[in-house]
């Protein structure tokens, strides 16, 4: 009697406590999909989820992560300004957050002050660099905007012309095709130029990306297309003004520039007109219009300040993934493999050791991104070369948050110039080496078109 | 046997206890859902829309005496309409204690309140040729559009600015800088939120009810209190616009430098960050949310802010002259205004992840 006691005893406390399990939903292999970032995750997915600090930095770090905010957010004034001065005397906008819009995406246009748009400028041939051949007058990039007594370089008309595509099941899309034309340009310019269109991207995770190894990177290079996916992708090599050195290009639209100092000093002097320690020279240097900022003294962003930004972009969280466990999210996945799509947008890297920051080190991340630079077409084509960046080739976009772009914009754009205004649109432009996964993709079915868009905006 | 039957009962009634869910905490999860509501839609109808139509009211006020002044400019009527700003001014500070959806989205906050000035370029339009009709004072860049213009041309360097003084360009400038305030900014931004196509009234009120900006309640709750709401305010205030001028000793960096406006500025913010708290004309506020479950929070934070506003008081001079002169005064304020933040960004925050749930 009291053994059986004791097993009813047992069986029931068991049965309790199995009862009151709950179902374990943590993946087999132990890593959880949502978190795109590894520890550089965050869980919000409002219209601030790219605007949120990595968790666990110490109180000084956080102070400056603080601060770095602040700084992105400043508007900047013409000089002499006692504070924040230095704008122009030509620029694109007047602070980081105008163009990176909750630290989002831009809005396609240009010259207005809330554009996100700007185009890089060249002729043909090379510099002593291995980079764009700066056009005299107008250097790489086309400010159209200036303070006041000085001249824009030129204005940019946007226009666009719908193409339609036919669905093999008969359904149809429309495209946006956009045409850009230099206007009122400050200088004549001699001979023929090359424009090209960079929206402003999202600058979450860049830390991270910072962070892979150049060898990783180099890993994915299928020059020769050995496995005959059509796919090969190539490193862009680029000349890093403040090293004086050939590095791996990571950031930019054409992977043209190698690292976030880098790439942020030269967005401030480019896009804004402001000086610092590592890109010492007014972009209008040069030019007539320096005359509108006399007595001008460099560099115009004080030191700290910029390695407070840097630091700030560096630990911004990458925001963790939405609705994993959805059945049409899940098939959405699968597709996206079956279409190699992730031959180029790699789904989970390694990053290197970095012990100043473990949230960022040895972390498996979940881009979407190879860094490599591909083929795209020619519709896509800028036929603008950048370094080893051919005319046709764009840097694999990272896809992580890519599904928070219409809340942390208002409305989404895709693509390098925003011409895509949805999902669907940006894959129908792919082209290239991208070609055999587009026409797959026209061959599924509505329903299953729709789960891989499903699974795009999980991201 | 009879043992038996009631160890077995017994085990079986704690099973079903220990699986069953709560449905109804103390204090009653469904009350809670319902009040979670009214504070949304309490926020909306007594906080949100009525502080963007005094907003709206205080345009039409500043636009009228400007409108007085240029075709009239003596120094009573520039006095009227440097209060009129200063009326203005007052209500903007305080819609700053929730700077969440259109007025960021559609660029309304920088539009018109950009920082710092950018005296340089306001110095070289007023000399120059261009045109200053309201649609070429729309195309300029931020920085010379909205209050601070306003205020350079109604006030002058450190407060300076006669009637007489007043040119026929700056009294143009003048004219239309507060047409494009009002014109184009403040009577839009509430229309963005009282009507289509953006309806961001109708948008926070269905927060977890199949609105495009807040899936969940608690999304619209923690962004009323993050970097866009109270802490953010608290924040901006402590750690950046009284800190850099106080650090810097420098009273040209300061908010409104030209009208010495500056510590009315802050304490507007402070008490806007107070509203959405404790709710305004009669509405019920976050405040109640905390209250139902945590009244020693809720007290910490009635206390706070109390602490924050009163401590304004202790500075008596303008901000312009206190950075220099009430030194401990404006240091006491900025350490009460981070101890503000640091409840609102961490208690608060931790509280309202806990308790709302939808």
């Amino acid at each position: 009697m009291k053994k059986f006691l004791i097993t009813t005893g047992i069986v029931i406390f068991v049965l309790a406590f199995s009862m009151c399990h709950k179902a374990d939903v943590f993946p087999d292999d132990g890593y959880d999909e949502r978190m795109s970032g590894g520890q550089a995750t965050v869980l919000d997915a409002s219209s601030k989820a790219f605007t949120i600090g990595i968790e666990g930095l110490s109180a000084r770090d956080e102070r400056v992560h603080e601060i770095g905010d602040q700084v992105f957010d400043q508007t900047f004034v013409a000089p002499p300004s006692p504070i924040f001065t230095g704008l122009g005397p030509v620029y694109n906008n007047v602070s980081c957050v105008n163009c990176h819009r909750n630290d989002g995406e831009g809005i396609p246009t240009a010259g207005f002050a809330n554009s996100g748009l700007l185009f890089r400028i060249s002729q043909a041939g090379i510099d002593a660099n291995g980079g764009p051949l700066a056009v005299p007058g107008y250097g790489t990039q086309i400010q159209d905007q200036a303070v006041l007594g000085a001249k824009p370089e030129a204005n940019i008309n946007i226009s666009y012309t719908d193409l339609t595509i036919t669905y093999p099941d008969g359904s149809t899309a429309t495209l946006h095709k956009p045409l850009y034309v230099m206007q009122n340009p400050y200088l004549a310019i001699n001979g023929s130029y090359m424009l090209s269109p960079r929206l402003a991207p999202p600058v979450v995770g860049l830390g991270l990306l910072e962070n892979i190894p150049e060898q990783t990177i180099l890993s994915y290079v299928d020059a020769n297309d050995m496995n005959a996916d059509g796919i090969t992708g190539k490193a862009n090599y680029v000349y890093n003004p403040y090293t004086g050195k050939k590095e791996v290009g990571r950031f930019g639209l054409k992977a043209n520039t190698s690292t976030l100092l880098t790439q942020i000093a030269t967005a401030y002097q480019q896009d804004m007109g402001v000086t610092s320690y590592v890109q010492k020279q007014e972009s209008a240097y040069g030019q007539s219009q320096m005359n509108g900022i006399p007595g001008d003294v460099q560099p115009e962003l004080v030191d700290s300040l910029l390695k407070y930004v840097l630091f700030y972009v560096k630990t911004l969280a990458v925001p963790a993934r939405r609705d994993v466990t959805d059945p049409d999210v899940k098939a959405g996945q699968v597709i996206f493999n079956q279409l190699n799509c992730a031959g180029c947008h790699r789904q989970t890297i390694q990053t290197g050791v970095d012990v100043t920051l473990p949230q960022i080190s040895n972390q498996r991340i979940h881009p979407y991104t190879d860094l490599l630079v591909h083929d795209m077409g020619d519709d896509l084509a800028d036929n603008r070369p950048d370094f080893l960046a051919t005319g046709r080739e764009w840097r694999t976009q990272p896809l992580w948050g890519i599904g928070l772009l219409q809340k942390t914009t208002g409305t989404a754009y895709y693509l390098h110039d925003g011409r895509a205004r949805t999902l669907e649109e940006a894959i129908l432009w792919h082209d290239g080496e991208a070609k055999n996964g587009k026409e797959a993709f026209m061959q599924l079915s509505k329903a299953d078109r729709d789960r891989l868009l499903r699974f795009l905006q999980s991201l | 046997m009879k043992r038996i039957f009631f160890i077995t009962a017994a085990a079986i009634i704690t099973c079903c206890a220990a699986c069953h869910k709560a449905t109804q905490q103390p204090g009653g999860t469904n009350d809670f859902a319902a009040l979670e509501q009214s504070v949304i839609t309490d926020f909306v109808n007594n906080t949100g829309l009525p502080q963007y139509a005094n907003l709206v009211s205080a345009g039409v006020s500043l636009n009228s005496v400007v409108s007085t002044l240029n075709t009239n400019t003596t120094d009573a009527n520039l006095l009227a309409a440097q209060n009129a700003w200063k009326n203005m001014r007052s209500t903007w500070e305080q819609c700053e204690g929730f700077l969440i959806g259109p007025v960021e989205s559609l660029d309304y906050d920088p539009n018109t309140d950009t920082w710092p000035t950018d005296k340089t370029q306001m110095d070289s339009l007023l000399a120059s040729t261009n045109p200053l009709q309201t649609d070429d004072v729309a195309a300029l860049p931020q920085s010379l559009r909205g209050y601070h213009p306003i205020e350079y041309v109604l006030f002058g360097v450190g407060g300076s600015r006669t009637a007489a003084s007043l040119t026929a360009r700056e009294r143009q400038y003048l004219v239309s800088l507060s047409a494009d305030m009002l014109n184009n900014n403040i009577q839009p931004l509430y229309q963005s939120w009282a009507s289509a196509p953006t309806n961001f009234a109708q948008s926070v009120t269905k927060a977890g009810a199949g609105s495009a900006d807040y899936t969940k309640r608690l999304d619209f709750f923690l962004d009323v209190t993050g970097d866009n709401g109270m802490a953010g305010i608290c924040n901006e205030v402590g750690s950046e616009k009284m800190y850099e001028p106080y650090v810097n000793k420098d009273s040209t960096i300061t908010e409104s430098p030209y009208s010495g406006f500056t510590l009315t500025d802050f304490k507007n913010n402070i008490i806007g960050a107070q509203n959405v708290y404790l709710g305004l004309n009669g509405g019920k506020g976050i405040k109640d949310l905390v209250a139902a479950k945590n009244k020693d929070l809720d007290n910490k934070i009635q206390a706070q802010f109390a602490a924050a506003v009163s401590a304004f008081a202790n500075i008596t001079v303008r901000y312009e002259v206190a950075i220099y002169t009430q030194r401990v005064q404006v240091q006491q304020l900025m350490t009460q205004l981070q101890s503000l933040k640091d409840i609102l960004d961490n208690d608060l925050t931790d509280f309202l992840k806990q308790y709302v749930k939808d």
